[in-house]
This record gives structure tokens, C-alpha cells and sequence, in this order.
């Protein structure tokens, strides 16, 4: 059973195209992380999906329903987070939640929505005086309050320090663990590392990968090198073959290609005539940023990757 | 583009699995009236404005005095009312359309017509309680007196004016594009309309503007209330052409704002070079 169908989606904002032709499924419970640079197409996806916008012309199913025509029923299964955050300021935390929850039919217990999104010693804090990061917390303990069958996160974490965000995402594990379909949009490639079953890359308004984040990796089709350079290394100069490869400092040798092959046997042989170890040589997979640099074209252009 | 078959799902639910009702609509706008009342009254500007205004107005333009005339009492408690129903009504509610809050409550179950009656009944309530703080100073300072007739008259005339003021402020957010266009737009409609309704003083009008004034919904508040008050024999307590217009004025603000009002904060259009379509 799929939560989310669409079919030849597509949006135009007269002559601009915000979205070309979007088909995906995303099946129940699954976490989708939806990838692409600003202005690719997310957001106006995800609000089609929830109803905000309606399409140009292809169809929408979410939960069985056209979220256009999706009435109190429909919106009592889907739970959102908006990109920015919008609260009324004037309520202490748990107010607010215990407000939010009486319009669902089965809300969550408002101190369970509050240990899931690491905020019990807040509940009596005005939403007004609560930080950036505590706020866009308190924004998805709204979007969760109704149990919701699906969820969807609209860059759910932007602006949020490194600890924040671990707390957000600890939250999301928790929704996903208990059967919560969540479609995610993000500019965090580690975020969608982290939480996603899938991954779909917009750019311009199509979809230009729909994998895994392993396989996305793979995809990429390049590998990566890195080699720090000793003193010793470094005053013995490397051979013209590798120095392409020469980080900004000059103390490192950092590859990333298709075919790892000759740089290898290359570096390898340098080092053995050199009688140089190998200490710290790394040699794996891109990062799942680099796959999607090297995929969105981002890469080549910031001259990452020598051909 | 890179693609593989979607992963089984970690975890499925039953979707027609079944669900508890959804919640009494009654219920709700009850609840909702409260929390925009907790809301409302948090905001201690909007309250001082409203409530405080009029009365310091009040007994600072008429220390020397010891009894005033229905009209001038009228004219204050209308002022307090019109401040809360239209000016504070309609700032607060383009400024929670543009951060998302109106958009936010739209993607719950709650009906949307609950969340808005939820507002307007709120800001009626409030703004008839601004209205008899004033006539209350009127009884303590100035020898306004009130029979339960005067007191049922005046407040039927406060629900209906403040319900239509509310109304009629709902629908003219719907065409105020920001929040730093709000405060400008409600107070240039607010002040003309005001002045010539002589509710801050009389003013002498040409007999065209005058006509025109009767019709607006400041004027006949105004008259409403100054007949509720002055109970003078043979004069109806609640004049007919004074309840006609502030009903028709509740009754179109409602229509317009049904058609005009927005969820959407105003946002531009992201701009991405266009495309040859395919």
C-alpha cells in the first residue's frame, strides 16, 4: 500500500515550471528524503502533497485521497511541519499543544509529545521566549500531536545547531520506528543519511535520482582517495601524475574519480621508490554529499573532481 | 537519472484501520474561543488600546465636567469597540497570515470556519467588554444612568456593531498583501470613516456626507448606543434604521470576507529561468 502517488505532477507559475512532471510512490512507513538545490522544487511539491497548492495537471493521491479534496477526516491523518515556524507566541508550550490536539481525534498525550521532541522541561514555557532550535521543536511536536499516518518535513531542521538537530532527528527515528510514513525535504545531505530509506533528488523540477542513500553513493560513479603528505613526502615532490590531486594547503592528496585505478598505482609506486608509508591513506565510497554534488553537477562545476 | 525500486516499507499500517470521531465542531469553536481570547488578552497593547484608551480619553477631555450627554458617552464606548473590532482584529490577523499561523491551522481537522468564527466571536466579546468599561465610566463619573431596558438595548446594538466591524476588518485583510501594509490600510479606512460619523465629536457635514455617514457602520453604532442610553420618551430604545444597517453591514462583511479572506501568508514567486515545455 502506498501513502503518497503521483502521476505526471506538474506545477507552472506561468512560465516557470516549478515542477516538471513528477511521478513517485512512497510506500507506507517509509522515510523519503527529498534532496535539491534552492528553488529545485521541493517545497512546491511537498505542498501539492499537502493540499496548499493545487497542481497544473497531473494527479495526487495521499492516504487514497486528492489532499485538495481532503476533508477533517483526511487532515486528521496527516501531520506537517511548515519551512518556517509558526507559532502564536503567547502560550506556554503545553497550551499550545493541548490546543492543537483537541481539534484530532485521537491526539498523542501532550507530555508524551513532549519527551519525544526532548521538551518536558519547557511545557510551561511561553513559546515566545523559547530559542530558534526549541521552537522549530515545538513545530513538530504540533505536526505529531494527531498520531499522524503520514508526516511531512519541510526542511524540519534549518538553522538548528548540531545538538537540536540530533534531538530532531531522534524524534523523526522514533515516528518512523512506530509505522509513521514521512516524506522530508532538506538541504542536510547527513540528515538524509541518517534518516532515509530513500532519497529523491529534484533539480529544476524533475527528478533526477530515486535510490537509496547506499546506492546513491555507488551511483555516483566515483570513488575517493585521500593521502596526507608527511614532511618527508612533501620535500621529495610528487610526480606530475598525482599533483593535479594537491589539496588548497598542499598537504594532502585528495582524489575523486570514476576509476581510482592508475592514481593508486601510481601513488603506490612513488611511495615504495620514496620508502614512504602509507599512514593515513583512505580509500572508499564518496560521502553520500559527494554522490550528490557529483549527481546535481555541483562538483564538476567547483573543480572537485579532475577528469 | 539514477534509479532503483523503492525499498518495502519498514512498517505498514492499516490504512482504513478504524478511527476514533473526529471532535464536536460546537466543542471545538468553544475551545477556540477561548484560546483566542487567552491570546487576545496576553497582548496587553491590544487590551490598554482598546480598553484604556477610551476611558483616559474620556475622563481626560471632560475633567470639568459632571454629567455628559448619552452621545458623548456613546461616542467613547463606540471608539473602544471599532479600536478592538477593526483596528487590532485585522493587524493580528494579517500578522498571524503572514507567519504561517492561519496556514498552520488550516492543515489541522479543526473546521475552518471555526478557527475564523473563533476569532470574530473573540474580538466581539472583547470588544463589547471594551465598549461597557467605558459606559461604566460613565456611570461612575458623568450621571449616565441605566435601566436593564437601556442595558439589553445597548448591548444588543454593541454584539451586532462589533460583529460587523470584526467582519467587515476579516474581509479587508484579504486584499492586504504584508503585515507592514496592515497598520496603514485598517487605520486610513478607520479614521475618515470615524470622524464623519461624528463619533468623536459632532462635525458639520454637507447633507450628502451626512447621508453617506448613516450608512457606514460607525454612525449608526453610535445612535444605537446614544438611544440605548438616553431612553427618551417616545423614541424607540433601539432605532430599526440603525439595526438594519449594522445587520446588513455584519451580513456583507461576512459574504466578502468568505470570498476575500486568505490562509496563504503572501509570499513572491520563487523566479527560476523558464523552460521550454516538453
Amino acid at each position: 500500500m502506498s501513502a503518497v502517488v503521483t502521476e505526471n505532477l506538474t506545477k507552472r507559475y506561468g512560465d516557470l515550471i516549478a515542477v516538471d512532471n513528477l511521478s513517485f510512490e512512497v510506500p507506507a512507513g517509509q522515510l523519503l528524503a527529498v534532496l535539491g538545490p534552492n528553488g529545485a522544487g521541493k517545497t512546491t511539491t511537498l505542498e501539492m502533497l499537502e493540499g496548499f497548492t493545487a497542481p497544473t495537471s497531473g494527479t495526487i493521491r495521499v492516504l487514497g485521497a486528492d489532499p485538495r479534496r481532503g476533508g477533517r477526516a483526511w487532515r486528521a491523518r496527516v501531520g506537517l511541519v511548515l519551512q518556517s515556524t509558526s507559532l502564536d507566541k503567547g502560550l506556554t508550550v503545553a497550551e499550545l499543544l493541548s490546543v492543537f490536539g483537541r481539534a484530532y481525534p485521537a491526539p498523542r498525550p501532550v507530555a508524551d509529545v513532549l519527551d519525544i521532541v526532548d521538551l518536558a522541561d519547557e511545557a510551561q514555557t511561553k513559546v515566545g521566549v523559547l530559542s530558534g532550535g526549541q521552537r522549530r521543536r515545538v513545530d513538530l511536536a504540533i505536526g505529531i500531536i494527531g498520531s499522524p499516518d503520514i508526516l511531512f518535513l519541510d526542511e524540519p531542521t534549518t538553522g538548528l545547531d548540531p545538538e537540536a538537530r540530533r534531538h530532531a532527528w531522534l524524534a523523526v527515528k522514533n515516528l518512523t520506528s512506530s509505522g509513521t510514513t514521512v516524506v522530508l525535504t532538506t538541504h542536510y545531505i547527513d540528515e538524509a543519511d541518517y534518516l532515509a530509506d530513500r532519497v529523491v533528488v529534484i533539480s529544476a523540477g524533475q527528478i533526477i535520482a530515486d535510490t537509496t542513500p547506499p546506492e546513491l553513493r555507488a551511483a555516483a560513479g566515483v570513488s575517493t582517495l585521500s593521502y596526507p603528505l608527511t614532511d618527508e613526502a612533501i620535500a621529495a615532490g610528487l610526480p606530475p601524475a598525482l599533483s593535479p590531486y594537491l589539496d588548497a594547503d598542499g598537504r594532502s592528496l585528495v582524489v575523486r574519480t570514476a576509476d581510482l585505478s592508475p592514481v593508486l598505482a601510481e601513488l603506490v609506486r612513488w611511495a615504495e621508490a620514496l620508502h614512504l608509508g602509507l599512514a593515513g591513506l583512505e580509500v572508499g565510497p564518496p560521502s553520500l554529499e559527494e554522490a550528490y554534488l557529483a549527481i546535481t553537477g555541483d562538483l564538476t562545476r567547483t573543480g572537485d573532481a579532475p577528469s | 537519472m539514477i534509479e532503483t525500486a523503492p525499498p518495502p516499507a519498514q512498517a505498514s499500517r492499516e490504512p482504513a484501520r478504524s478511527r476514533p470521531r473526529l471532535p464536536n465542531p460546537v466543542s471545538l469553536l468553544g475551545g477556540q474561543v477561548r484560546y483566542q481570547a487567552r491570546l487576545l488578552l496576553a497582548g496587553t497593547n491590544a487590551l490598554a488600546i482598546g480598553v484604556g484608551l477610551p476611558v483616559i480619553l474620556l475622563v481626560a477631555s471632560n475633567a470639568r465636567h459632571s454629567q455628559l450627554g448619552a452621545a458623548d458617552i456613546a461616542g467613547y464606548a463606540v471608539f473602544g469597540l471599532t479600536v478592538t473590532a477593526w483596528n487590532t482584529h485585522g493587524v493580528s490577523l494579517v500578522a498571524a497570515r503572514e507567519a504561517g499561523i492561519l496556514k498552520r491551522w488550516r492543515a489541522t481537522p479543526l473546521p475552518r470556519w471555526c478557527y475564523l468564527s473563533g476569532r470574530i466571536i473573540t474580538t466581539t466579546l472583547i470588544g463589547v467588554l471594551s465598549a461597557a468599561v467605558t459606559i461604566l465610566a460613565g456611570v461612575l463619573f458623568y450621571g449616565t444612568r441605566l435601566t436593564a431596558g437601556a442595558i439589553v438595548c445597548a448591548l444588543v446594538a454593541l454584539v451586532l456593531g462589533a460583529f460587523a466591524w470584526a467582519a467587515a476588518a476579516t474581509a479587508v485583510t484579504g486584499v492586504v498583501r504584508g503585515v507592514e501594509a496592515a497598520g496603514p490600510t485598517f487605520i486610513l479606512i478607520y479614521f475618515p470613516v470615524i470622524v464623519l460619523s461624528g463619533v468623536l465629536g459632532s462635525v458639520q457635514l454637507p447633507h450628502w456626507l451626512t447621508t453617506v455617514a448613516s450608512y457606514l457602520p460607525a454612525e449608526p453604532l453610535t445612535g444605537a448606543v446614544t438611544s440605548s442610553l438616553r431612553h427618551a420618551p417616545g423614541t424607540p430604545l433601539l432605532p430599526a434604521h440603525d439595526v438594519a444597517v449594522l445587520a446588513a453591514w455584519a451580513l456583507g462583511s461576512l459574504a466578502a470576507a468568505v470570498v476575500l479572506f486568505r490562509w496563504e501568508p503572501s509570499r513572491p514567486v520563487q523566479r527560476r529561468a523558464a523552460r521550454a515545455t516538453r
